[in-house]
């Protein structure tokens, strides 16, 4: 079982190769009627209105919507608050109108679109649950102090104590304390939100690249502001590098500050869009073969990745926190034994070059 | 939850989750410094408009190294 687990999450920490041709196939074999590569995207992507089903045909039939806010800011007209209903089937009103889920002014001028999108909305509505959620918590906490855990609260204390003692304990030492609110934080935020993505009708969130991106600048601003001097030590004058190979050095250096975060950012996206795109494309044979005879095998693997994205949900959020902890360990060590055991030893001052 | 489960394989076991996260993190690192440094070559290349693709080639040696070093150095750092 521990050997299945660990096979299992190699695959699953790099699905995107192997999952994105996947979309490009249902893309390629494209067809008149029912177009799955616009279907993913559409899926996959943000909108201005809340769409959940379409019932009969796709142009007379009724579309199950909940229209949002419309928020554009034009430097010429000002602000226009409208609902979204309002630009459907390719309509413009007040001069603007929506071009491939794109705020646009009709005579082509500036629009700064703040609009609660289906995004917006959804990380919206999760942020609610989660202050509802940890609030319950909490004050199950201030209820029972000293006491067993009781209701939802003891569903969480050992998901919050293994963030504690096997994340951030062991990755970023003694002072782990004051970045458990974000670990926590983050956490519990990409989990809920990666499991929220997969309900049907939901927004992808996590799968959104600009969600991972704020995350993952999060996690830069907190290492830097948390960095010590031997961290920039080690970046600047590297211990046991010889003077002359610096310039060198120092750029490779950089770029390991900007790329981990980076590289945060590209994974859980990649993963969560992913795993969305696989499933769709598994339901979408069924309409490309016009078949029902397709559709048992079709439904067995897509119920088979919607559970393992159940499991690549927690996953996920374990893996930004781990590294997140990981990162920040790296920027408040103090003790200097392991400099590739080059520089100076425990208790001495970093090595300078020589 | 029972407090008194077997502590040590426990640990064990999350350690291996752990080092696995880690490595599989580096490689994505790897993956991101290549594809950072190629990018920021195609894009000096297309400002510039070179004949021949300088920045890209030098920056994509320049991000091999990188990552090399990067990972050299992420994995003999003992924890």
């Amino acid at each position: 079982m521990k050997r299945l687990l660990i096979a299992l999450f190699c695959i699953l920490t790099l699905p995107v190769f192997a999952n994105e041709p996947a979309a490009t196939t249902a893309e390629a074999t494209d067809q008149e009627a029912f177009n799955p590569g616009e279907m993913i995207l559409h899926h996959i992507g943000d909108s201005h209105e809340w769409h959940f089903a379409t019932l009969g045909n796709a142009e007379h039939g009724t579309h199950v919507t909940i229209p949002l806010p419309v928020i554009a800011y034009q430097p010429a007209k000002g602000l226009s608050v409208f609902s979204s209903s309002k630009l459907a089937h390719g309509q413009a009103y007040n001069g603007l109108k929506l071009e491939h889920e794109h705020l646009m002014a009709e005579d082509g001028s500036k629009v700064y679109d703040f609009s609660i999108t289906k995004n917006t909305a959804s990380l919206i509505l999760s942020a609610v649950l989660l202050l509802l959620v940890f609030t319950a918590v909490a004050s199950g906490y201030k209820k029972n102090h000293g006491k067993a855990p009781k209701g939802v609260q003891s569903f969480f204390e050992p998901i919050i104590l293994f963030i504690r003692d096997e994340v951030a304990k062991k990755s970023i030492g003694p002072k782990y304390e004051r970045y458990m609110p974000y670990l926590l934080t983050v956490f519990f935020f990409i989990w809920f939100n990666n499991l929220l993505g997969l309900m049907p009708g939901a927004a992808n969130l996590t799968g959104n690249i600009a969600v991972t991106f704020t995350l993952a600048v999060l996690t830069l601003i907190i290492t830097l502001a948390s960095s010590n001097k031997y961290y920039w030590a080690h970046i600047f004058a590297t211990p046991g590098v010889p003077k002359a190979l610096l310039p060198i050095m120092i750029p490779v250096e950089l770029i390991g500050i900007v790329v981990k975060p980076f590289s945060l950012m590209v994974r859980l996206f990649a993963n969560i869009t992913a795993g969305h795109i696989v499933i769709l494309s598994f339901i979408s044979l069924i309409f490309i073969f016009k078949s029902a005879a397709l559709a048992p095998v079709s439904l067995a693997f897509g119920l088979f990745i919607n559970v393992l994205e159940l499991l690549v949900a927690i996953l996920q959020a374990y893996i930004f926190t781990l590294l997140t902890a990981m990162y920040i360990g790296g920027a408040v060590e103090t003790h200097h034994d392991a400099d590739l055991q080059m520089g100076g030893g425990n208790g001495v001052e970093p090595a300078h070059a020589h | 939850m029972p407090a008194d489960a077997p502590p040590p394989p426990k640990s064990n076991d999350s350690d291996r989750l752990r080092s696995f996260a880690k490595y599989s993190g580096l490689g994505f690192q790897m993956l991101a410094i290549i594809g950072l440094c190629t990018w920021g070559g195609l894009k000096l290349d297309a400002y510039f408009q070179n004949k021949n693709p300088w920045y890209t080639i030098g920056l994509m040696v320049f991000g091999l190294l990188a990552a090399t070093y990067q990972i050299i150095r992420a994995v003999s750092r003992n924890e």
